[in-house]
């Protein structure tokens, strides 16, 4: 499925301000499952980009602005082509996870992090769902993956970027950033290695069914991916109870919200900002067709 | 007249300056010679004479917590320490060696293959679980591979004399103010005692400095790289230094707040506008140098610093990242490394190191740690350090328990019993404890400065030698050659 | 030469003045007061406060309009910015961070003048402050002499004596508008004790007596210390030396704003004259050329400091 995507912050400051310094990781990934026909970043003032590819494999575009300014925006266009994920055939088991060149591999989506800083209720909650699937990782891991979707409402302003994953357990609700981060956890604290994924979903209408029009106003969102013995990475996204498909379309992937944030940076000056994100989708019949 | 050495004991330690035989060692003769030949009041004047050349250059650290402004300085032992030319040659060798072998592992790791990853030389959670280990850094070039532009290799002499690397350190290491402090004071307080010596001189270190420095400045700096020192500020213990080396290479003194990145090219203000910096000496930690990149709350650094760097228009040094280095469970492989990346048998040994995430090694490591010291693999400065055959029961015990919770945390290593030195007490010699931090400069080649900071536990019977523990240093004389 | 650096320099030197000055101040207006009545007296202090713009902070304070407490808060309160002991520990404070730039000496010389304020018991000074006024007047002056005898003449050198210059020139102005109208009316044997004192406040008492012999004339005092072209404490000397020292800061090829507007205001004072400007009453006059050289002092800090953006570092991050 072919999708164009616009992705469009904005800054405005109340007086001008002034060295302002970001990092914006806004591009979507190229791997197996898609393909970046396009992709171009603006800002306004302009700016001399600095683009690379971090230690996570996610492309990174680094501008400032040094000179007074009040506002200041930063548009980013990708034009991306999504296959289907394959089927993992793999049906490994716990020791294949145990094994020490797996673990050795995964290091870094196995420990705590910041975001992914679990209690005792959740390992809890994950062996208990460990035990009923006995040796089964896959089946395992897609517990944890509907007990986050079935026991978490998507609540709008309940939770904050910094919020504990022992807090969206316990409470219930949250946004998409909460969940991923959430089943991360669970599958850490038994052991199995996940990471948090950032991206864009062309989501679906309130009712469940496909949007009748091919364009949609979306925010970012974020899902997460497990790591499985000899079957790759499987991609869950808990916030639509789904395994990602041909509508998600990856920007990178990190050990928690932290490595992948869309944007970050400093600014330097007397107010505080108002900030405004959109993304705009566009789903391109014609390639859609193709397919 | 007696001889200043009558009475003086070595108690069964390897002493720099007596045999076990009893008998000076050679390179000591002299020195022994010309010192018996003052008597105390003379020396005494000597100290007096020494005392008031630090207070008037101002050699001072201040200390923390007092505001009056009044400062002190590192107590600089009158007995200068003297090393061989043939002990220094190889000491030199196996320092070069060494930061040689810890750069093409910092290249391999930020901007390289891995290969030392990939070929199972050091294991792969072992790195990426380091304190130091800054996944900002990768692809962040540094020209010559010189990341660890300043290196200070902390060496340690055991019972049977052998030399061997106790720390490395990679990051901001310091005291080599007070190695060009030191010398200055004693070619004036022992002037002619110096001069008969034909000592190695090391006052062209901010030379050396500035040289490697402009050689690894950027294509875009030109002939003239501008080239300056970052400190964090007046505030810092290190302060001192900074400013010192500053002076030495006759480069600016910058903060943070005093450079600034437009389109990633970094400039200073200055009071007729922006001014290119092509090279960056700096002495922030790295967690503070970029708020876009690293700890976002740091206003001690430079936004947009790390992407100058990355787009080439600004070199680092020393680079981001080193501390994975330094790690002192990645310490324990580095004699590996030597031998992997250059083929060679490492010149100066380690101390004899256990890594206790190793279950066999722990075991031993559990059933001798009365025995060893424990420290943790991020920490410096002797800090959080477990000295068995010094433990309480509780501490064995307390210390039993954390490497079974957290076994990465920490490496054992055999008890050295540090050489000693003559050491001025009162008016006669006794015996002190030393260690010595030599300073290794990497640019396009590597330069070894001889001799180092010689530190001394000035109390009897101490192994610690840090300045804020009662530690005190000596000059560190390396001979030029065997005339004596 | 480093921004920052130029402007701790600044005001290095702009605190060191002020302390002096300061000191100054309270020491004439003690000493012209001395057989006033009580109620002239706190209209005087009243003034004093005034012309220093710390009337509020000294009503914040809620001690009673007294001379000792007037004193007590211009001299050694350490919560009244305007104070001498204050403006010592920031001269200190700026000094402290480009102590590469300047001699050891320049900063013990500071640094001895705030330990000895701060270890100082100033009950007696607070009833006859002329020991204390003394030891600032000195202290400052020792600054002063050991910065000339011992900084290069480079950029550094300069920031310091403009901020110092301007400081001293807004200070004279203070010091002739808190006085002077209340002393011209006062009758003559009262008048000439209070126009030695104030002369003998800035040091300009030997000074003035070689240049106008016997004559006291209250036209003849303004005139000197507004005008005199060679004495180091009137106006017009001070703003003539601040325009040289910051045209010799200015890149070679222009004249910035800062340059324009001192040289604006340094000929007010140079065509002014004192008969004039007695008979239209001094305190507007005076008032426009203490504003003029605020607007100087921002122009400067503009122009060569303001590299360094005002406001605090803030954090972005968007989802």
């Amino acid at each position: 499925m072919r999708f164009d995507i616009r992705y469009r912050t904005a800054f405005t400051y109340d007086d001008p301000v002034v060295e302002s310094s970001n990092e914006l990781r806004a591009a979507p990934a190229s791997d197996a499952r898609q393909h970046v026909l396009h992709y171009d970043v603006r800002t306004t003032p302009s700016s001399r980009l600095v683009s690379y590819v971090d230690y996570w494999g996610t492309r990174v575009d680094a501008f400032g602005v040094r000179l007074p300014h009040s506002s200041l925006e930063v548009i980013a266009e990708a034009s991306v082509e999504t296959r289907p994920t394959n089927v993992i055939a793999a049906s490994p088991t716990f020791e294949d996870m145990a094994s020490p060149a797996f673990r050795d591999r995964h290091l870094e989506f196995l420990e705590r992090s910041a975001h992914v800083d679990w209690g005792p209720d959740i390992t809890a909650a994950a062996e208990d769902k460990r035990g009923e699937h006995g040796d089964d990782v896959i089946g395992t891991v897609l517990a944890l993956h509907r007990l986050v979707a079935n026991r978490c409402t998507y609540t709008p302003g309940a939770t904050y970027v910094g919020v504990e994953v022992d807090d969206v357990f316990a409470e219930q609700q949250g946004v998409c950033q909460d969940f991923a981060h959430l089943l991360v956890a669970l599958c850490r604290s038994i052991g199995v290695p996940a990471r948090y994924v950032s991206g864009y979903f062309f989501a679906y209408d309130e009712s469940g069914a496909d949007p009748a029009e091919d364009e949609l106003e979306v925010q970012t969102h974020a899902w997460a991916e497990v790591a499985i013995p000899g079957g790759g990475w499987l991609g869950l996204d808990p916030t639509n109870r789904q395994e990602v498909g041909v509508r998600h379309i990856k920007i990178g992937h990190g050990r928690d919200y932290d490595d992948v944030a869309p944007l970050r940076g400093v600014y330097t000056g007397p107010s505080e900002h108002e900030l405004d994100v959109t993304v705009q989708m566009r789903r391109s019949a014609q390639e859609q067709q193709q397919q | 007249m007696g001889d200043i050495f009558d009475g003086y004991e070595t108690d069964g330690f390897f002493d720099e300056a007596v045999g076990s035989d009893g008998m000076l060692r050679d390179h000591y003769r002299r020195l022994a010679e010309r010192l018996s030949a003052f008597d105390p009041e003379e020396l005494q004047r000597r100290e007096q004479l020494r005392d008031s050349i630090f207070r008037t250059q101002g050699i001072t650290f201040t200390v923390y917590g007092d505001d009056s402004g009044v400062e002190r300085t590192f107590p600089l032992d009158l007995i200068p320490r003297i090393i061989s030319a043939s002990e220094w040659g190889q000491i030199s060798a196996g320092l070069t060696q060494r930061v040689t072998a810890l750069n093409w592992f910092l290249e391999d790791l930020y901007a390289g293959e891995r290969a030392a990853i990939n070929d199972g030389i050091v294991p792969r959670w072992l790195v990426v679980s380091a304190d130091g280990y800054r996944r900002q850094a990768f692809g962040i070039p540094a020209p010559h591979g010189a990341r660890c532009l300043v290196a200070g290799i902390d060496l340690v002499r055991d019972g049977d004399g052998t030399y061997r690397v106790l720390e490395d350190n990679l990051r901001n290491p310091s005291g080599v103010s007070y190695v060009l402090e030191n010398r200055a004071a004693m070619t004036r307080v022992l002037p002619v005692v110096f001069a008969e010596h034909h000592v190695r001189p090391v006052d062209h270190y901010g030379q050396s400095l500035l040289r490697a420095l402009r050689e690894v400045a950027p294509a875009s700096a030109g002939e003239e790289p501008q080239v300056v020192v970052l400190t964090p500020g007046v505030y810092n213990s290190a302060y001192f230094e900074h400013a010192f080396l500053a002076r030495q290479m006759g480069v600016e003194l910058v903060e943070g707040r005093d450079l600034v990145v437009d389109e990633h090219v970094v400039y200073m203000r200055t009071t007729r506008g922006l001014k290119r910096v092509d090279v960056i000496y700096r002495r922030i930690d790295d967690d503070f140098l970029d708020p876009v990149v690293f700890s976002p709350d740091s206003i001690l650094g430079v936004p947009g610093l790390v992407n100058a760097a990355r787009a080439g228009n600004v070199t680092v040094a020393n680079a981001f990242g080193n501390g994975v280095a330094d790690d002192k469970a990645v310490y324990a492989y580095v004699p590996e490394l030597i031998r992997y990346y250059l083929g060679e048998d490492p010149i100066l040994p380690n101390v004899t190191t256990y890594v206790l995430w190793d279950d066999d090694q722990r075991a031993e490591v559990l059933d001798r740690l009365d025995e060893l010291v424990v420290k943790p693999v991020a920490g410096s400065g002797g800090y959080g350090m477990l000295i068995g055959p010094a433990a309480t029961a509780d501490e064995l015990a307390t210390f039993r328990k954390q490497i079974q919770e957290d076994p990465r945390g920490y490496i054992a290593q055999e008890v050295v019993e540090l050489s000693r030195h003559p050491t001025l007490i009162g008016d006669r010699l006794e015996g002190r404890h030393v260690d010595l931090r030599p300073f290794v400069i990497t640019g396009e080649t590597v330069e070894v400065i001889p001799g180092g900071l010689t530190r001394v536990a000035l109390r009897k019977g101490s192994l610690v030698v840090n300045s804020s523990q009662g530690g005190g240093s000596k000059d560190t004389w390396v001979l030029e050659d065997e005339r004596i | 030469m480093l921004a920052r650096l130029a402007e701790n320099l600044f005001w290095a030197g702009r605190y060191a003045e002020r302390a002096e000055d300061t000191a100054r101040l309270v020491d004439v207006t003690y000493h012209t007061l001395l057989e006033s009545t009580e109620a002239d007296e706190s209209i005087a202090w009243r003034q004093v406060l005034e012309v220093l713009h710390l009337t509020g902070p000294f009503e914040t304070s809620g001690a009673p309009l007294e001379r000792a407490e007037v004193i007590r808060f211009l001299l050694v309160d350490g919560t009244n910015p305007g104070s001498v002991v204050s403006s010592v520990q920031r001269a200190r404070e700026n000094l402290r961070s480009v102590r590469e730039l300047v001699s050891s000496e320049l900063w013990e010389a500071a640094n001895q003048l705030h330990l000895e304020l701060r270890a100082r018991d100033v009950s007696a000074d607070l009833q006859q402050p002329y020991e204390l006024c003394g030891v600032v007047k000195r202290g400052g002056q020792t600054i002063t002499g050991v910065a000339a005898e011992t900084m290069p003449r480079d950029d550094g050198w300069r920031f310091l004596s403009l901020g110092r210059m301007l400081e001293r020139a807004e200070m004279t102005c203070r010091l002739l508008d808190v006085r002077f109208d209340a002393i011209v009316d006062q009758p003559s044997a009262l008048g000439f004790h209070a126009w030695i004192a104030i002369l003998k406040s800035v040091s300009a008492a030997e000074a003035f007596r070689r240049t106008y012999r016997s004559s006291m004339d209250p036209e003849h005092v303004l005139e000197f210390l507004l005008l005199a072209p060679q004495f180091p404490r009137s106006v017009l000397f001070c703003l003539q030396a601040a325009e040289s020292y910051l045209q010799q800061v200015e890149a070679a090829d222009r004249q910035g704003r800062a340059r324009r507007q001192l040289g604006q205001v340094r000929s007010t004072v140079e065509f002014a004259h004192a008969g004039e400007l007695l008979a239209a009453g001094l305190h507007g006059f005076l008032e426009d050329l203490l504003d003029g050289i605020a607007r100087v002092s921002d122009a400067v800090a503009d122009e060569f400091f303001r590299h360094t953006p005002a406001g605090g570092l803030h954090i972005v991050a968007a989802n």
